[in-house]
């Protein structure tokens, strides 16, 4: 029988486990080497304004290019899987108030759902209006239905009290539904909101809880502990037409830019500071992405990540 | 009326209070208040038609109501059994008359209450307020309690069969989760002690107390439609008076074997039409037949209602319509704050001229935000629907109560100019609201008001904290010239009990004196 001394055994383990994790490590850098990108911008560089299908077209292509960049939505939704698409529907308004995501930028995160495999495709979100309203003033029902992504109405009394075990939210109802999904694709819309300063991607997670109200009182800390509860593995910043003033509910044209811009990333802190700087603010201002950064969730210096920036004509 | 719903795209169908059209008594008494005739109204000539030529066949076979008495009368007699006695004419059943000869002479000075005990009127109302909710919290608990426990066998789950179920109720029967309404206990008391009635007396509502009964009854004078006796057939059983719906027939000299009494006159007032006595007899000698002479044969009795009797009733009409109006918010010196309107409804009198409390507007309203009135509007007031944006607010994109109303109490609005109907005006509670109270942050009415422009806005402040230092806040404000006091705020102000933003009557656009605030593009 062949028997060697403990010593001798430490030793061979120790050296055996260090190739090892030096290997893993080598291995680590050759897939960062492989330029998986952090986060990829596309933004509109084509000439005047578009509107009407032009600009379904542009925002159709936007979001197509900001996920290729990523490296497509095959590197966070694996075949067979069942995804939620979470956009903000949070409005009975029409796409042109931007006050919900745009349809075609929801579509198009359904239509490569599909292409990367997915086996279901579930789009939900939890309004603040009449939910029946809102799908379908937002236009996204009619948009992802022919898909055949499944509209999801949350009901109120099929939330299930979860512990989120956040800094200051401990427990809160979440939909189970949602937490189920293999994946959830968060489809926020750039924003201004009163009170948060914008409304960004952490903040569109408050769509899949209730008992939302109190929120408010401490906004930053509340949205960053439910960020980090949901773990996102990609985020979708939807920044086509971004309403920057009177938000989150908006309603007059006047107050909507045409930023024609959409951006996919991992991190959902960096996405959000990005959505700032669009909205015209630092992302110091606020207060979802200083507590997120300060949570390890992310950081607000996007450029400093693996960045893609692409310009689409 | 499970289709009284708000549609996602379009208006709601003309067709869900359809049937209180026919209804002569709401468009007389309503015709004699507001001296206005709403669309349609004159479908109930129909009704009128009908019973000028057929007697009463509208409470015998038409009025829900009327068969859902029937009905409540044999499942009670069958639970709780009465011997079987002869119904023949009572001059009770003039009460039914004199009540209505009262209410029709406060409608001609303005105050059809008369209307909210319609029988189609109450049926609905008592159907929607109460019968439909408890239909709904059944449903919802149950499903709920079944979604949380999640029975089944391996895997055989029984929510694959509730589930679904419910989930079609809820997209397409129910108008608002968790759908109920203040005072609904009442209502459903009230009209439980009409149905037990039932018990004692068959048809107790419809012979001596239902004022379109009593309206149809002095329609059906002289109907073409009449009921006959082949005397020489008759053997005075009284077996035909023991079935009789309406109590109809005048009892004659009773025969030797019958306790009964034999059919003698009969008030084609009083006959429903249903021909159970027909039914009932074993000779075939009561049958029903057209005659087209006034005064011919089958003979006719009449009701006969004394000069006196009359009088009174009217003299009583006069004095009820005084004590409508001996408080001071009946003669418009004060407003109630919580008697919210819908948005569109008529100036007050007017209001209430056309209004029946039918409870249409409050089962369409999607947010639940609807309710009938217990003290808010006064007695005469009674029922009628006002906003209760603590329970559901009155949404900026919907036009359904108007849609729906069937007198036009609610004018119809498009939504162009429901945005410009303000149907009260919102204030801060500052000693709750927390920016104020506690310093913190809160905004979510701010987030929540419809108006573009935001008729709350933020100041920041800087307020002191326990430890002597500061922080800054922004704190919201009311501006009264965006406000429509729609009361969303209200709604989804964090405080559940008495919220920190709420909403009232005033400045409602429909009545100028109720308007405290100087408009921006006032006329002065």
């Amino acid at each position: 029988m062949n028997t060697c001394s403990r010593r001798a055994f430490l030793v061979g383990t120790a050296a055996g486990l260090s190739a090892a994790a030096g290997g893993g490590l080598l291995a680590l850098g050759a897939a960062t080497q492989d330029k998986l990108a952090d986060m990829a911008i596309a933004r509109w560089k084509g000439e005047g304004t578009p509107a009407g299908k032009e600009l379904a077209k542009v925002a159709t292509e936007l979001t197509e290019k900001a996920i290729a960049g990523l490296g497509g939505l095959g590197r966070f939704v694996s075949k067979g899987s069942v995804v939620w698409v979470k956009p903000n529907i949070g409005w009975d308004r029409t796409p042109e108030t931007a006050a919900n995501c745009n349809p075609d930028v929801v579509a198009t995160v359904v239509r490569l759902c599909f292409d990367a495999g997915a086996k279901k495709v579930k789009v939900g979100d939890n309004p603040c209006d009449i939910p029946t309203q809102s799908y379908a003033a937002s236009g996204i029902a009619a948009a992802v239905r022919p898909l055949g992504a499944e509209v999801v109405m949350l009901d109120r009394s099929r939330f299930r009290e979860t512990a989120i075990r956040g800094e200051r939210v401990k427990t809160i109802p979440m939909y189970p539904e949602i937490l189920d999904c293999d994946v959830v694709i968060n489809i926020a819309v750039a924003k201004h909101h009163r009170l948060a300063n914008a409304t960004l991607c952490m903040k569109n997670f408050m769509g899949v809880m209730e008992n939302r109200r109190t929120f408010h009182q401490d906004i930053g800390t509340c949205v960053a502990d439910l960020t980090r509860f949901m773990k996102p593995r990609i985020a979708i910043l939807d920044a086509v037409r971004v309403l920057m003033a009177n938000g989150p509910k908006g309603g007059n044209l006047a107050d909507v830019a045409l930023k024609t811009t959409v951006a996919a990333g991992v991190d959902l802190v960096a996405l959000d500071a990005l959505g700032a700087e669009i909205l015209g603010r630092k992302p110091t201002d606020v207060p979802t992405i200083v507590k997120g950064q300060e949570m390890g969730l992310g950081t607000m210096d996007y450029r400093k990540l693996a960045l893609k920036e692409i310009a689409v004509a | 009326m499970l289709a009284a719903r708000r549609p996602v795209e379009g208006d709601v169908s003309p067709l869900v209070g359809v049937f209180f059209l026919f209804d002569p008594l709401i468009l007389i008494a309503t015709w004699l208040a507001s001296h206005a005739l709403y669309a349609g109204a004159l479908w109930a000539l129909i009704t009128i038609l009908l019973t000028v030529i057929a007697g009463r066949v509208f409470c015998g076979w038409i009025c829900p109501l009327g068969t859902l008495h029937a009905a409540a009368g044999r499942v009670l007699r069958w639970f709780w059994p009465e011997r079987v006695t002869s119904q023949a004419w009572s001059r009770w059943q003039l009460a039914k008359y004199l009540l209505l000869i009262g209410f029709l002479v406060m409608a001609v000075f303005g105050t059809h209450w008369v209307c909210v005990f319609d029988p189609l009127v109450l049926l609905y109302r008592t159907t929607a307020t109460a019968l439909l909710p408890a239909g709904q919290w059944a449903v919802e608990t149950g499903t709920t309690a079944v979604f949380r426990s999640d029975p089944g066998l391996g895997p055989i789950r029984l929510t694959a069969a509730t589930e679904p179920a419910y989930a079609f109720l809820r997209d397409r029967v129910f108008v608002a989760p968790k759908q109920a309404f203040l005072g609904g206990g009442l209502i459903f008391a009230l009209f439980a002690i009409t149905l037990v009635a039932n018990r004692f007396r068959p048809r107790f509502w419809c012979r001596y107390l239902c004022p379109l009964g009593a309206l149809l009854g002095l329609f059906a004078w002289r109907p073409w439609l009449r009921r006959s006796i082949r005397q020489e057939d008759c053997n005075a059983c009284g077996l035909c008076l023991v079935p009789c719906h309406g109590a109809a027939a005048t009892v004659g000299p009773t025969s030797d074997a019958s306790r009964r009494g034999k059919p003698q006159g009969w008030l084609a007032s009083e006959c429903f039409g249903c021909m159970s006595c027909s039914e009932a007899c074993r000779r075939d000698a009561v049958g029903f037949g057209w005659t087209f002479a006034g005064r011919g044969a089958p003979a006719v009795e009449s009701i006969d209602l004394s000069k006196r009797a009359v009088l009174g009733s009217a003299v009583g009409g006069l004095a009820a319509l005084g004590l409508f109006h001996i408080s001071p918010q009946s003669r418009g010196r004060t407003y109630h704050p919580q008697l919210i309107r819908p948005p569109g409804a008529r100036p007050e009198p007017e209001f209430l001229a056309r209004c029946t409390a039918c409870g249409l507007c409050m089962k369409v309203c999607p947010t639940g935000g609807l309710h009938p009135t217990l003290f808010e509007a006064g007695l005469e007031g009674l029922w009628t629907p006002h906003l209760v944006p603590r329970i559901g607010y009155c949404d900026y994109n919907c036009t359904a109560c108007g849609q729906v109303c069937p007198t036009e109490a609610i004018v119809r609005l498009d939504l162009e100019q429901k945005h410009k109907v303000r149907i009260g005006l919102a204030a801060f509670d500052t000693t709750r609201c927390i920016p104020y109270a506690y310093g913190r942050d809160c905004m979510v009415c701010e987030e929540h008001c419809p108006i573009p422009d935001k008729a709350i806005y933020a100041v920041e402040v800087e307020v002191p904290d326990r430890s002597g230092g500061k922080k800054t806040i922004k704190q919201p404000h009311v501006d009264p010239d965006k406000c429509v006091g729609c009361g969303v705020c209200e709604h989804v102000c964090p405080y559940k009990d008495r919220p920190a933003i709420r909403v009232a009557s005033a400045n409602e656009s429909r009545h100028a004196e109720n308007q405290p605030i100087l408009p921006d593009d006032s006329p002065y």
